[in-house]
């Protein structure tokens, strides 16, 4: 069953349109979403959890309309818009204590362990905080009233390579019940390598391709050949980067295989993105 | 609405609400315009707006589990009780002064339920202007505010100045009337009837306007794009 179902998000700003964004994710899934900035997440998430007026498009979670639901809704949901950067005047324990009356679910044993497991001290005001901390916060709050999907915008965002592992940890663990989701937007992409199960990709405010982690690896292929050989296979290199000995680029898997003469190599997340992202370069450049 | 409202007081309240609301004091000055102590407190609830935006509250309170329609409500129900506390305090003071110190205030408005009836409206202007002209967008506090504070001061001045020209013009009937009834602490039971009805008027006027400014800005604030 799908947790979360968005069907035609859209949003015209001037200069920039949402663009009919469709995606599901799945029960016990971790759905990476990226783009790249300016490419519509961060627009995508508020136009889900009603923050904007959005122009069109309807938004399910677990199968009633989240925004004819919205506190309902809201009250099952996690989440974290980057680091807590709210009242910071104010002390941990002060924010703790305002939101902890909205969620009937709230766990002060699970909250209190996630201060201690993020070594949080709940004296100090939030702008005492490192950006880290900050955000380490806001996942303690989102964490602690029992949410069934969590809806994080880079939430690994200013943390250390130790925390940002320990958090993708938690993630997973949360996940394996089967009954809890994460959609997690962030350009950290080796965070998702890691973690993700599925991975939606945003380009312009149009979703290039929503689909499981593997499949959209798997339809790739980095390959790198001769200077000679550009020519002949730049039509079908999605995006590539030129440099004295030849050329490295992404192709699709299909072209990748009939292309002779080139080395070809499995292609990772954040090769996909950086090529394809190229390939406007490129186009401009031609411009 | 509950935790909302506690999340008002115990994050919007600004320290300068409990400065304002001591201005009420401002009542034991003779000969003084004492609506102008209620505009102190629409100044606080302002502070209170300020604050509230400069710390990112919109965005806080919308990843709460609340639509935005129920945070406009308790903010509009957070402002209608610092209003109210500002009354029950000039009710209180305009008692005190009654029993204690009976005298003419040749500044404007004389201490009984006719400054009440004033303050009342003077909020209910307040609230109609400011409340929906911020809701608007969500942040520009000033600028509705500012609007705010015009149509207030037309109200004191208005207010103010009718009772002063009812004391200096009191051989003309309209304004003598208005001096033995209205501009008095009232003793006799036409000044009791009058400033009675007037007090009716202006909580029935303080409500229609309130709801109507809560209304407003409901509708105003669901088309407000968070950032």
């Amino acid at each position: 069953m799908n947790i979360l179902d968005v069907r035609n998000l859209r949003k015209q700003y001037p200069g920039f349109l949402l663009d009919d964004v469709s995606f599901t994710v799945e029960d016990g899934s971790i759905m990476g979403f990226i783009g790249r900035n300016g490419a519509g997440k961060t627009t995508t998430i508020k136009g889900i959890l009603n923050l904007l007026h959005v122009d069109g498009g309807q938004v399910l979670f677990e199968g009633k309309d989240l925004h004819a639901n919205e506190t309902a809704c809201k009250e099952r949901i996690g989440l974290v818009l980057g680091e807590f950067n709210y009242y910071k005047r104010k002390k941990l324990s002060a924010i703790a204590q305002v939101t902890r009356r909205f969620y009937a679910d709230w766990d002060e044993t699970l909250y209190q362990s996630l201060l201690t497991r993020f070594s949080l001290d709940t004296e100090k005001k939030i702008s005492e905080l490192s950006q880290g901390m900050r955000t380490k916060f806001a996942i303690a709050l989102a964490l602690s009233h029992h949410a069934k999907l969590f809806i994080l915008d880079e939430p690994t965002s200013g943390l250390d390579p130790v925390s940002r592992d320990e958090l993708l940890e938690i993630f997973r663990s949360i996940i394996e019940d089967g009954e809890h989701s994460i959609l997690f937007s962030t350009h950290i992409i080796s965070d998702l390598e890691k973690c993700a199960d599925f991975i939606t990709y945003l380009k312009g405010g149009r979703v290039l391709c929503s689909t499981d982690a593997d499949s959209f690896k798997d339809a790739y292929r980095l390959v790198s050949g001769e200077a000679e050989q550009l020519e002949r296979f730049r039509d079908r290199l999605i995006g590539y980067r030129a440099h004295a000995f030849g050329f490295t680029g992404l192709m699709k898997k299909e072209d990748a295989e009939r292309a002779e003469g080139l080395k070809i190599a499995p292609a990772d997340m954040e090769s996909i993105m950086i090529y394809t992202e190229k390939e406007d370069d490129h186009e401009s450049a031609a411009l | 609405m509950k935790a909302l409202l506690s999340k008002e007081f115990k994050l919007c309240l600004h320290p300068a609400v409990f400065i304002y609301l001591a201005l009420i004091l401002m009542l034991l000055i003779p000969n003084y315009p004492y609506l102008v102590s209620s505009f102190f407190v629409c100044n606080a609830i302002f502070f209170c707006f300020q604050q509230a935006r400069e710390n990112g509250d919109a965005m806080y309170t919308a990843m709460l589990p609340v639509s935005k329609a129920q945070a406009v409500r308790a903010r509009v129900l957070f402002v209608v009780i610092i209003e109210a506390i500002d009354l029950v305090l000039v009710a209180g003071m305009c008692a005190f002064s009654i029993v204690s110190m009976p005298h003419q205030n040749a500044g404007g408005t004389d201490h009984g339920l006719s400054l009440l009836a004033f303050a009342l409206v003077l909020f209910a202007i307040f609230n109609l202007i400011f409340l929906p002209s911020f809701y608007k967008t969500g942040y520009k506090a000033g600028s509705a505010f500012l609007k705010g504070a015009i149509g207030v001061w037309i109200w004191i001045v208005l207010c103010e100045g009718l009772m002063i020209a009812s004391q200096a013009a009191v051989m003309v009937p309209f304004f003598r009337f208005i001096h033995e009834n209205i501009d008095c602490m009232p003793k006799t039971a036409q000044a009791w009837t009058v400033q009675g009805i007037l007090f009716g008027a202006g909580l029935l006027i303080y409500a229609v306007c309130t709801a109507l400014a809560a209304h407003l800005s409901v509708k105003r604030y669901e088309k407000v794009d968070l950032q």
